[in-house]
């Protein structure tokens, strides 16, 4: 099938080609969820090359599982989400030595709009991130997926197999705990009370 | 700055500031990790596509459980192998009753024997004989 008309097709429709043979729903499905899953690995374990090989895991996970695949159950970014996050879990828990930090020789290059702002988003981010470090698992996991992937409520409640309310109190208490961890970096992140 | 004397609207503006630059400079998928994922896609769905179908495990059933199962399984065995003895029983020591009622049905005079006569030789089969 052509790759333009393969480009209109929705995840579910594109896991069936993949599992039927065709490889150009393989390069598609990539170029779609790579992306997501590699962000959302960095996000929860904060060292990008471990959250190189747990993309990769999560993904070949979701190649295995395409002839199994259900259309119509289940959101495939939900699934992929929830393989993620437990595959980051147990190399957290495994490592033993909690949040890493980010691997700043990793960082792309980022010219815009200004080499000053782009250290600042830079030095905001890493704070950001080390901040995440210090939030319990499960409040990391549902403050990155509603406030940074910018997911509904009820589709993290499915992510992470608990209720809405429970959902609302993780994200609430996360926040908390975040603006107390930055309060004290608050000039240091250019952010200056007016 | 102590957090608890901070506004708490800034605190929350700061906060979704941050997170807004971290959405904007979401950590981007290496071309070397992309082209890796599309490997494995490429080799699983070749190794999916050449291997034979799964062989489910082939059920063999004996003569004996197919003739079980025809009849009805253990509890109809039970219930046939009661009937076989009970006609061997009746057979070898013939109630009164059966012989009384054989001569109430117009066989006045036969013995109790004569009651389990059978004509083992019908008429079809002699003039089959005759040609």
């Amino acid at each position: 099938m052509p790759l333009d008309a393969l480009s209109n097709l929705n995840d579910d429709a594109l896991l069936v080609l993949y599992a039927n043979g065709d490889p150009a729903a393989a390069r598609l499905l990539t170029d779609r969820l790579g992306p997501r899953v590699y962000a959302h690995a960095a996000r929860l374990i904060g060292d990008r090359s471990e959250a190189e090989d747990i993309a990769q895991e999560a993904m070949l996970r979701l190649w295995r599982m395409a002839p199994d695949w259900r259309p119509g159950e289940a959101k495939v970014t939900t699934w992929l989400y929830r393989v993620t996050a437990n595959l980051c879990t147990d190399r957290l828990r495994k490592a033993r030595g909690g949040h890493k930090g980010l691997d700043e020789a990793a960082d792309p290059a980022d010219d815009s709009p200004s080499a000053a702002q782009a250290m600042q988003d830079k030095h905001r981010r890493a704070a950001l991130d080390a901040a995440l470090g210090q939030l319990p698992e499960r409040q990391r996991q549902a403050v990155v997926l509603r406030h940074i992937e910018g997911l509904a409520n009820p589709e993290i409640a499915e992510i992470m197999e608990i209720s809405a309310e429970a959902v609302e109190s993780l994200t609430a208490r996360g926040k908390r705990a975040l603006t107390a961890i930055l309060a004290d970096r608050r000039e240091e992140l250019g952010y200056r009370d007016e | 700055m102590d957090p608890e004397r901070m506004d708490p609207e800034r605190m929350d503006h700061d906060l979704d500031q941050l997170f807004a630059t971290a959405r904007d400079t979401a950590p981007e998928l290496p071309d070397s990790l992309a082209a890796r994922m599309v490997e494995d896609a490429l080799a699983v769905q070749a190794e999916a596509l050449t291997s034979p179908a799964v062989e489910r495990p082939v059920l063999r059933i004996g003569i004996f459980r197919q003739f079980l199962a025809l009849l009805g399984g253990w509890p109809a065995m039970a219930g046939l192998a009661t009937a076989t003895v009970a006609g061997i029983w009746i057979g070898m020591s013939p109630p009164t009753i059966l012989t009384e009622g054989a001569s109430a049905l117009g066989w006045q005079s036969v013995s109790g024997e004569d009651a389990y006569l059978v004509d083992t030789m019908s008429i079809f089969d002699t003039l089959a004989g005759e040609g």
